[in-house]
């Protein structure tokens, strides 16, 4: 087990025409027994920094330690990491056991040693009861935990699992994340997980590392990442549906200061000590976001609200999505499914002041 | 302009896929269905164009039968899983593909395509290839290449699945304010139940060899005529307790065959239930009607059981909870901000007049008989 | 692996490519100085590596027989009709191969067709030579090369043209018949357009087989139909053979292909490659 720290770890790729910076400055701690997600869309950097953590690229400029050990020049298997990729890359003429135990036979193990491991890591992953099948006869969830198994057989000191769920089909991904889930917190393994599925990230980690254009962006829990995100970028990209941004003004008049929304004559309230702190930033443009789940139907109506047109009411089982409009403006509120808001009907949706999240309108980085 | 009309449809290679399968799709009804992978809607859409030939059946469009017609003479437009733009054509030739093989003149062509493409917002990448344009850019211009076709019949293959949350969000919209998908007859192929409820004017639910039901969003996921149904439609999927009823102080009740959680059986559901002969009873609970609260908490309800928290997966907006409650594992949906800890003991209140009961063999609702 | 290790290995590769290319290139070194030299200099015991007085005029000398001109005109009918009866017919069939493999007789059929290629081309020599001797127009014509080398380059043409068929999905295809195009036209629309780059290297390679081809042009034509590769051995003096006369009329001879695949090469790379990957 170890901690594992990135200090303004870089990576450029060069070619002889021109030079792509993958990752920029990178400062990140991943703390001992810690599951950390680096969470991102394609093209931010993730997959270059988690292949600078194995040792499959070298490190343009920075340092990554492993507890106190320096590992810039140290091959993966000096490192002791271990990987689950995408693919399962599981060995089709082995059973189930052969594939656990493979990763032992290669370190000289003896046979009964090897057994009594495989059986002990395929107890923790449930698939002790397949383990003379061949991988052909196992479902797509099966061959992925026989590809964890055979990971963390080895005991590594870090693991890592790139974007491990993107082939899982969606109603069997949930009880994929439990069993993930469950295993970390059997084997309390320094993870880190790479994916470019929020659901996934929020799901599974401790804490999330986003990332986008090689830079990392915000490194929190779920709640700081969800209540107090850092960016424009990151309240976009956490959260299904995504947030509803919009563009305003900051407006006084005698009731006090509020947020005129452009092209459209919606009005946004907030708190009035946060008016004045937005006031000092003195930006004629804002940005607005607040989460779908943030509107209320038959909200307090001590609150304040928006008032607009459906113009749709999507039903989900669980709940329903409406898409509102007003003026030039378009957002959603999530619902109770059992909302018969018709399309063309003007409804009040409400919300708390302190879920209004404010953002620069030029730098596109938090103010509240 | 004309109803899609399927009857008997057959069609299998080493087993059957499709077997004896019936569907009609109203002029103007926006018809999807949708099932796991591997099942058979490929095929089902494949068998309307034309691709695959029957093995029985017949297809029919308004009044013309077009069973043994070839696709380019069906009138039905497709769009494609891998969305099937010609790589070698700019975005504006790819539209334009049904309109040349019509033989359009060419003043007539730009103005449609220049038409579609802004109503698909698209139309400042007309000069690209396919291979210059995003996943979501692709799968407007697939969409606009079967929008000029003006088809009798649309056919659409899982046109938003492999695209990121975001997109699909805006693609949904998409499909539902487009005039031009919502006038004729449209079959849409999903494995997303979320997509499916959204989109779907009715929904088909397809399991092995057919439909297992047809209904509304409502219908078929509030009364679902079938476990795999049931199963099917939502996330996490529904809680599935195996049961066996009996009678205890003179109301109904089930007790898990796993374990020793009993749990009272509504009084609109006991008159069904207790005239079920078979003793066994496979009861779903979604998990939005597992109410979960912390141990010294006030609860109220017919249902509220002890259990122990096993994993909790907060998701920000909302969180999901999976607890042990009398050796039966049950998954809940918990308000934003909930926080449990692993091995916390929690009270579970169940709302036992929205449970939904299965016939332990068939997997028929017992309530719908 | 340390980074002194790795600049030894860099150097010790490039040394090794340079001796590579050193050999590959000394024969055509050697062509074109001897192309250069009096017919005397290339006969000397002792071989100079230059030439102690160049003589261009060689080039123009070769063509003193006006014959010898034709020659390289009958070879680019001959090449080029080849091609196009190859590439027309292993189109076809390569469809029919990647398309319909079970009408068109199966994977054993298509293995059938490239073990033609297989065998020794002497061992047919004779049969075809009377085989062709038969035929209105003997075997001293430009359509008999073009038909008897179908029997090397169909069989390939048809091989790869199914891999790059293959390759090419069928999706696309489907989606042009939905579109409203009769299977012919979706051919033309879609398909052949994707394997245009595999056609264009099937192309050539087929044409510089034709172009090059010695045997077959040897034992069959020679007074009506003139090849340059048989034309070639004919620059002698009485027993001396005129060395430098032959270097420069195969220096000429080797520019057609040179300039069609410095023309061609964008499409053959990818087309190669296409069929390495995939084949």
């Amino acid at each position: 087990m170890a901690r594992v720290s990135l200090k303004d770890v870089n990576k450029i790729y060069r070619s002889r025409h021109d030079e792509v910076h993958a990752v920029n400055d990178l400062n990140l701690t991943v703390n001992d027994g810690e599951f950390v997600a680096l969470l991102g869309p394609s093209g931010c950097g993730k997959t270059s920094t988690l292949r600078m953590i194995v040792g499959l690229e070298e490190i343009s400029s920075g340092q990554i330690h492993f507890d106190d050990v320096l590992v810039n020049d140290l091959d993966s298997q000096a490192r002791n990491v271990a990987m689950a990729f995408e693919t399962y890359a599981l060995y089709p003429n082995f059973t189930i056991e052969e594939n656990l135990a493979f990763p032992l036979e290669v370190r000289g193990l003896s046979a009964p040693e090897r057994k009594k491991k495989a059986r002990e890591i395929a107890e923790i992953l449930r698939i002790d009861d397949i383990l003379d099948q061949r991988p052909g006869s196992l479902s797509g969830g099966q061959q992925q935990r026989v590809s964890l198994g055979r990971a963390l057989i080895r005991d590594p000191a870090v693991f890592i699992l790139d974007e491990v769920m993107s082939h899982i089909d969606a109603h069997l991904k949930f009880q994929m994340l439990f069993d993930l889930k469950a295993i970390h917190q059997e084997l309390k393994k320094t993870m880190i997980y790479v994916t470019h599925d929020q659901v996934e990230a929020l799901a599974l980690a401790d804490r999330v590392a986003v990332m986008s254009n090689a830079e990392l962006r915000q490194f929190g829990t779920r709640n700081d990442l969800y209540h107090t995100p850092a960016s424009v970028f990151v309240a976009d990209f956490i959260g299904e549906p995504p947030t509803n941004f919009f563009e305003a003004e900051l407006f006084t008049d005698q009731k006090g200061t509020a947020l005129h929304v452009a092209d459209s004559d919606l009005v946004i309230q907030i708190d009035q000590q946060h008016a004045q702190r937005i006031a000092r930033w003195n930006e004629s443009r804002l940005t607005v976001g607040i989460r779908p789940q943030s509107l209320h139907l038959n909200g307090d109506r001590n609150l304040p609200a928006l008032e607009a047109e459906v113009a749709i009411n999507e039903y989900l089982g669980e709940r329903s999505i409406l898409t509102l409009t007003s003026g030039a403006c378009r957002f959603r509120a999530v619902v109770d499914a059992d909302t018969a808001a018709a399309r063309g009907e003007r409804v009040r949706v409400h919300y708390a002041p302190e879920d209004v999240m404010v953002f620069s309108g030029q730098t596109e980085l938090i103010i509240l | 302009m004309a109803r899609l009309e399927i009857e008997g449809l057959c069609k299998g290679w080493d087993f059957p896929v499709i077997d004896r399968l019936d569907l009609t799709v109203e002029e103007g009804e926006f018809f999807v269905v949708v099932g796991p992978s591997g099942i058979g809607k490929t095929t089902l859409l494949r068998l309307v164009a034309g691709l695959e030939r029957p093995d029985a059946g017949t297809i029919r469009v308004g009044e013309r039968d077009i069973t043994a017609l070839p696709p380019y003479r069906r009138k039905v437009a497709m769009t494609f899983e891998s969305y099937a733009l010609y790589p070698h054509l700019s975005v504006f030739e790819n539209i334009a593909s049904p309109l040349r093989a019509r033989g359009m003149a060419k003043a007539k062509i730009e103005e449609t395509v220049i038409g579609v493409a802004k109503l698909l917002r698209i139309e400042q990448l007309l000069n690209r290839r396919p291979g210059e344009i995003s996943g979501g850019q692709k799968q407007r211009t697939a969409l606009g290449r079967t929008l000029v076709a003006e088809p009798d019949v649309f056919l659409l293959d899982e046109p938003i699945s492999h695209l990121d949350a975001k997109i699909r969000h805006e693609l949904r919209l998409q499909f539902h304010t487009l005039e031009e998908l919502r006038s004729v007859a449209t079959l849409y192929v999903t494995h997303d139940y979320a997509e499916a409820l959204s989109l779907g004017d009715r929904i088909g639910v397809m399991g092995n060899g057919g439909l297992l039901q047809v209904g509304t969003a409502r219908e078929i996921f509030q009364q679902p005529q079938h476990l795999f149904v049931a199963q099917h439609l939502g996330q996490p999927s529904i809680n599935v307790v195996e049961a066996s009823l009996s009678r205890a102080d003179g109301s109904l009740q089930f007790t898990a065959e796993a374990g020793s959680l009993a749990l009272p059986v509504a009084g609109p559901h006991s008159e069904t239930l207790a005239a079920h002969k078979a003793g066994r009873i496979t009861v779903g609970i979604r998990p939005q009607h597992v109410q979960v609260a912390k141990a010294g908490a006030e609860t109220n309800g017919a249902a509220v059981v002890e259990a122990k928290v096993e994993i909790f997966e907060a998701l920000g907006a909302t969180g999901i909870l999976m607890a042990e409650s009398g050796g039966v594992k049950l998954m809940a949906l918990t308000p934003p901000d909930a926080e449990f800890q692993h091995g916390e003991p929690v009270k579970l209140a169940l709302r036992n007049e929205a449970f939904l009961y299965f016939d332990a063999d068939s997997g028929r609702n017992v309530m719908i008989g | 692996m340390s980074r002194s290790n790795y600049g030894l290995v860099k150097y010790l590769f490039l040394a090794f490519m340079g001796l590579w290319l050193l050999i590959t290139l000394f024969p055509f070194y050697w062509q074109i100085i001897t192309a250069l030299k009096s017919a005397a200099e290339t006969n000397r015991t002792i071989p100079t590596f230059w030439p102690e007085v160049l003589h261009p005029e060689n080039f123009v000398a070769v063509f003193a027989e006006a014959s010898n001109f034709n020659a390289l005109v009958d070879s680019f009918i001959i090449a080029t009709g080849n091609t196009l009866a190859s590439l027309f017919l292993g189109t076809l069939a390569g469809y029919a191969f990647a398309r319909f493999p079970r009408q068109a007789g199966g994977e054993n059929m298509a293995f059938w067709v490239l073990s033609n290629r297989m065998f020794p081309p002497v061992a047919v020599v004779l049969p075809m030579f009377f085989l062709f001797d038969a035929t209105p127009w003997g075997t001293d014509s430009h359509i008999t090369l073009i038909i008897l080398y179908l029997v090397f380059n169909m069989p390939l043409a048809t091989w790869l043209m199914m891999v790059f068929f293959r390759d090419a999905p069928r999706e696309l295809e489907e989606a042009a018949y939905l579109d409203g195009y009769t299977p012919l036209r979706a051919f033309f629309k879609v398909t052949l357009p994707l394997v245009l780059p595999g056609m264009i290297s099937v192309a050539m390679l087929c044409w510089i087989f034709a172009w090059n081809e010695y045997l077959f042009a040897n034992l069959l034509v020679g007074t009506n139909v003139r090849t340059f590769t048989i034309v070639i051995p004919t620059f002698t003096h009485g027993s001396q053979t005129l060395w430098n006369l032959q270097m420069a009329f195969s220096l000429i001879a080797m520019l057609p292909p040179v300039i069609l695949f410095i023309l061609l090469r964008r499409y053959m790379v990818r087309g190669l490659s296409l069929g390495v990957v995939k084949g």
